[in-house]
């Protein structure tokens, strides 16, 4: 890059540090916010001179923290069992629609077959089911179709190795609310990688295949590597709308499979509404996409970019 | 299971109590001894009384050899878990904690336990339980269904659940705003309604009264907290919708002037705005559950702690105070019922019952609330038994279409609030509208 | 033989996982929801049981006045909610279009509020806009002015102030991608003209960057119909009906109504909504890309 930078006007630097400020501002509040008392929080003794302490984050944190904090009366929120819902279901997902997405990116950009078209335009069509529109269906399917009978043979071996009452259904389980995730990011998935592998010269798939390979070892061996900056993008959308979706986690875990945001909508239960946890809760569901950010900014823009500007 | 009690006092009652049977239940033998190691899955709301409970569980436990395992939701979300979780061949909940009005839907589509076979197996019914001692106010409101209309007492109804964090309604006011202006409590609605404009006069900032108001649920709530003792209701004897009669006008304006004299922001209050507002000293009184009275005391929540008088809910044509809370049953399609119930029984008994209240629940026995220690520890239970005599089980018609005429209630209610619909004509609204949704349940076949 | 049989499978043996998982959780979903928002159906019955009721939902939707608001709101919504964002977004992005030192750090700050769980923004807005501890009012306060009541009285113009500090940052992103993509020689040339900042501008940034402008505001119209957990923290609605958009309404009928019938058919007219829109604005894009394209050739052909 040139060393070169345009001497601003010292109005214009007033105005970026405002936009940094809106735009972190709140973040910082919350962040502030989740190291005060309640008390604190309410009576406005605003500003930095307050005395921090960790008791909302030990609150929070009571069900995997090694000590018992003697201000937790009993452990009720169960926010470590959450988070670790919330990772699996985030990262198996992430992974799952990555692998499929870009194998059917590839299909979509390199073959042409029959349904190509039809295809191609369902994957642009879904893209904008709302989640609240998927409510009503998954609800019903999950809970009542989707299900393996538990006097049979699948459903007989989950009950007797994993416990549980009823018929095995999708509800309710890690699986059942990856599946949901999985389908609502491929079309965006798609769409992202489209553009990255159209990018990737036919030249070097051409040589590869004259050496013998196959199709999946050229999609495997060449063209992944090469499209690694838009898996990441992809990656990081994925992995964060399946970190931070409720309305469907909310239909469809129960109390073994809750994630974290469920578990704040929760929390802001009306008859006591403790600001301090729910900062320290509202402060850790945010710190993954906050290190995302301040890592892979120019992945994150790449991505943006790139789902834009192919229409 | 970190339950630390923070009064030694509770501590003393519960092991000078526990020291009887705790021999029992170690041993192999005595009513508990065939569950000792069953762990059941109990569905609990978040709300203060039931915070109480988890305090308390870990005695049952350790009494009983039964572990318990809670899923604690908040009560609306409690709800629509349960839905789901009742319809099913096999559910997971072995015990259940449902709000009043949900006792119609679960009892009318057979979900619930008919406790008789509990109460009649000499196996599992303790014969100390005494259960004239329960409040039958709440027994009637939250237990029992069949009789009268369907949801009161009467000679055709029958026993699905007890009262458990059941709550009446109770005025709170700031002794030290009242006696500084030389106010007095109100004991009528005329009254209440009068000091509660004044009191931003004499206090600027102050609010008057703290009420929720919110859309919806809220909004509702505090409208009916008002239509009973201004004399109203919902329906008359054959179902046909009166709200909109000139008692309900009354008192959807009672709730506006609450409003507008309230504190700031006040019409989007939900019910923990309201207490906010009230812990925090921007309103000089409070109308509403009993359930509250645990964290006005409480100094890391409030900043009135010792500055808050109770009186009974004012009078209009009547004295009428709500029934609501919490009721807990067993599941038809629950896995272990005989042991639900024992847990039931131990939860409501006269010990478990005392030992909530020192945690900081709501008793739902007359003893208890008589209790010395009880009195001791919480001095406003005194006046909390006396408005017990005064609560309504007809404070709202708990059939199973109520959640649909509520939604719809409070939405408008909030608009008269927010928008300045007129009264008459929002009531009147609600009222075409319940009387359709009546129509279509079938209420006026007979008619 | 066998070989141009694999070789004609290949395409459909990548496409197959994602056509199984998309045609299992998705397409299959949306028929089913179709089918069910014929039906008297609530959440304690399976879908067979319930009583089959013909166009009913969909007639009782068409003359429900809450339904009507309810539509009004998410229009308004999208409508104010989009158009701010844009005109902000771009007009940053126009703004800050300079070498300057530091503004990759910038832009990371900017995509911050896009990243966090649309639940946390709603309950650190929620937070702000309290009426007594919030820091709006604190510093309204502060400053000796009323006090606003965010959440009730303004609830809907709250909840699109929270919605564009959230999203403007996405819009400027893209139009600062689509400015600096734009060809240089066109600029140039026109700085050589002697066009004034303005037109530069007028006549010339912003028609080009039409092709991506059309299809960001498209994406965010989209989006800004799926907003949900946002408004349900902050407002869950309220108060009455003033900021319950159609997402959150379908929500609170399925749930709180029990009435998934007509939570469908809700969605249904939702989804024709959104279908009208996406379709219109394809056939602009694909209007605009032409011109665009005539565009360029006439510039490039200038020089």
């Amino acid at each position: 890059m040139s060393a070169k930078y345009e001497k601003q006007n010292p109005a214009f630097y007033v105005l970026i540090a405002i936009l940094v400020f809106m735009s972190i501002g709140p973040v910082m509040l919350m962040f502030i916010n989740s190291f005060k008392l309640d008390v604190d929080i309410i009576s406005g003794t605003s500003g930095l001179l307050f005395l921090p302490t960790i008791q909302n984050y030990e609150k929070a944190l009571c069900d995997v923290l090694w000590y018992e904090p003697e201000h937790v009366d009993f452990c009720s929120l169960k926010f470590g069992g959450a988070f670790i819902n919330s990772l699996i279901i985030a990262l198996i997902s992430t992974f799952l629609t990555l692998v499929i997405g870009c194998m059917a990116a590839y299909a979509l950009v390199r073959f042409r077959f029959m349904g190509r078209d039809t295809a191609s335009l369902t994957t642009l069509m879904v893209r904008m089911v709302p989640p609240a529109v998927l409510l009503v269906p998954v609800f019903g399917l999950w809970n009542n179709e989707f299900c393996l009978d538990k006097e049979g043979l699948i459903g007989g071996l989950i009950r007797d190795t994993f416990g549980g009452r009823g018929d095995v259904c999708l509800a309710g389980t890690h699986s059942g609310i990856i599946l949901i995730y999985v389908a609502m990011n491929l079309p965006f998935v798609i769409w992202i990688l489209q553009s990255f592998i159209v990018q990737v010269p036919r030249s070097l798939e051409e040589a590869a295949r004259v050496d013998g390979a196959g199709p999946f070892q050229v999609f495997f061996k060449v063209v992944l590597p090469l499209i690694k900056p838009g898996l990441a993008a992809a990656a990081i959308f994925t992995f964060r709308i399946a970190w931070n979706e409720y309305l469907l986690a909310s239909a469809l875990s129960d109390r073994n499979t809750k994630t974290v945001p469920i578990l704040i909508v929760n929390n802001m239960s009306e008859f006591n509404v403790e600001w301090g946890v729910i900062m320290a809760t509202g402060m850790l569901l945010a710190i993954p996409p906050i290190i995302f950010t301040l890592f892979a900014s120019r992945q994150i823009i790449t991505g943006m970019t790139a789902g834009a500007v192919k229409g | 299971m970190k339950t630390y009690l923070k009064s030694g006092a509770v501590g003393l009652a519960m092991a000078t109590m526990l020291a009887g049977t705790a021999l029992a239940g170690s041993h192999g033998e005595g009513p508990y001894a065939e569950f000792a190691g069953t762990t059941l899955i109990v569905n609990f709301p978040a709300h203060p009384h039931y915070d109480a409970v988890m305090r308390i569980l870990p005695e049952f436990t350790k009494e009983t050899g039964i572990e318990v395992e809670v899923d604690q939701l908040p009560y609306l979300k409690m709800r629509e878990r349960q839905t789901l979780e009742l319809a099913q061949d096999e559910g997971e909940y072995d015990l259940i904690a449902y709000v009043v009005f949900s006792k119609a839907d679960y009892v009318y589509a057979d979900q619930l336990e008919n406790l008789a076979k509990y109460f009649m197996n000499p196996k599992l019914s303790d014969p100390a339980y005494d259960s004239a001692d329960l409040i039958d106010g709440y027994v009637y409101n939250i237990g029992f269904a069949g009789g009268d209309r369907g949801y009161l007492a009467g000679s055709t109804g029958s026993l699905f659940g007890l009262p458990y964090g059941s709550e009446t309604s109770v005025l709170g006011y700031r002794k030290d705003i009242f006696e500084k202006h030389g106010l007095e409590v109100p004991e009528t609605y005329d009254e209440l309604l009068a000091l509660a404009c004044q009191i931003p006069e004499l206090e600027p900032g102050m609010g008057g009264l703290a009420s929720r108001a919110a859309s919806g649920h809220h909004a509702a709530h505090a409208f009916l907290l008002h239509l009973n003792p201004l004399g109203g209701a919902i329906f008359d004897d054959n179902w046909e919708p009166v709200v909109n009669n000139a008692e309900g006008v009354a008192a959807a304006q009672a709730l506006k002037t609450i409003v507008d004299c309230g504190p700031e922001g006040a019409v989007s209050f939900g019910f923990g705005e309201a207490l906010g507002s009230f812990l925090n000293g921007d309103t000089a009184m409070f109308l509403d559950t009993t359930i509250v009275a645990g964290q006005v005391d409480n100094p890391e929540k409030s900043k009135v702690v010792g500055n808050v008088g109770w009186a009974l809910h004012p009078m209009g044509t009547e004295r009428a105070s709500q029934t609501g809370g919490f009721g807990i049953g067993i599941p038809a399609n629950a896995e272990n019922k005989d042991a639900a119930f024992l847990l039931m029984q131990w939860l409501t008994s006269k010990k478990g019952d005392k030992l909530v209240a020192l945690a900081g629940g709501n008793p739902s026995r007359f003893s208890t609330h008589a209790d010395a220690e009880v009195n001791a520890k919480f001095p406003h239970m005194a006046t909390f038994g006396e408005a017990l005599k005064y609560a309504d089980p007809d404070w709202r018609p708990i059939i199973p279409v109520w959640g649909k005429i509520n939604a719809d209630l409070g939405t408008t209610l909030s608009k008269v609030l927010t928008e300045g619909l007129d009264i008459q004509e929002a009531l009147d609204g609600v009222a075409e509208r319940s009387r359709t949704v009546m129509d279509e349940a079938g209420y006026y076949t007979w008619n | 033989m066998s070989r141009a049989l694999a070789n004609r499978l290949t395409p459909y043996m990548f496409m197959a996982p994602a056509a199984v998982i998309m045609a299992m959780a998705l397409l299959y979903p949306l028929m089913y929801m179709i089918w069910g928002s014929f039906r008297d159906w609530n959440p304690s019955q399976t879908i067979g049981e319930a009583e089959f009721v013909g166009l009913n939902n969909y007639i009782t939707l068409w003359n429900d006045p809450n339904f009507h608001e309810s539509l009004g709101v998410t229009l308004r919504f999208a409508f104010f909610v989009v158009g701010f964002e844009m005109l902000i977004g771009v007009g940053l992005a126009l703004l800050l279009d300079r070498n300057i030192r530091g503004m990759s750090v910038l832009r990371t700050l900017f995509i911050l509020p896009m990243m966090i769980a649309p639940v946390v923004v709603g309950l650190m807005w929620r937070y702000m806009y309290h009426p007594t501890v919030g820091t709006f009012n604190r510093f309204l306060d502060d400053l000796g002015l009323p006090k606003v009541d965010w959440l009730g009285q303004h609830a809907l113009g709250s909840i699109i102030i929270a919605d564009i500090w959230q999203w403007t940052p996405f819009i400027f992103i893209l139009s600062l991608a689509a400015l600096q993509s734009l060809p240089r020689s066109a600029l140039e040339a026109a700085r050589i003209d002697g066009a004034t900042a303005w037109q530069q501008i007028i006549y010339v940034k912003l028609p080009l960057m039409m092709p991506v402008l059309i299809v960001t505001c498209l994406l965010r119209l989209i989006d800004a119909f799926k907003v949900l957990e946002v408004i349900l923290v902050m407002t869950e609605g309220g108060p009455g009906l003033s900021t319950e958009i159609l997402a959150l309404r379908i929500s609170r009928t399925a749930t709180e109504f029990r009435e998934l019938g007509v939570a469908a058919a809700m969605s249904n007219y939702l989804l024709l909504l959104l279908l009208a829109f996406t379709v219109a604005m394809f056939a602009v894009t694909s209007l605009q890309e032409k011109r665009a394209a005539r565009i360029r050739a006439a510039v490039e052909e200038d020089e």
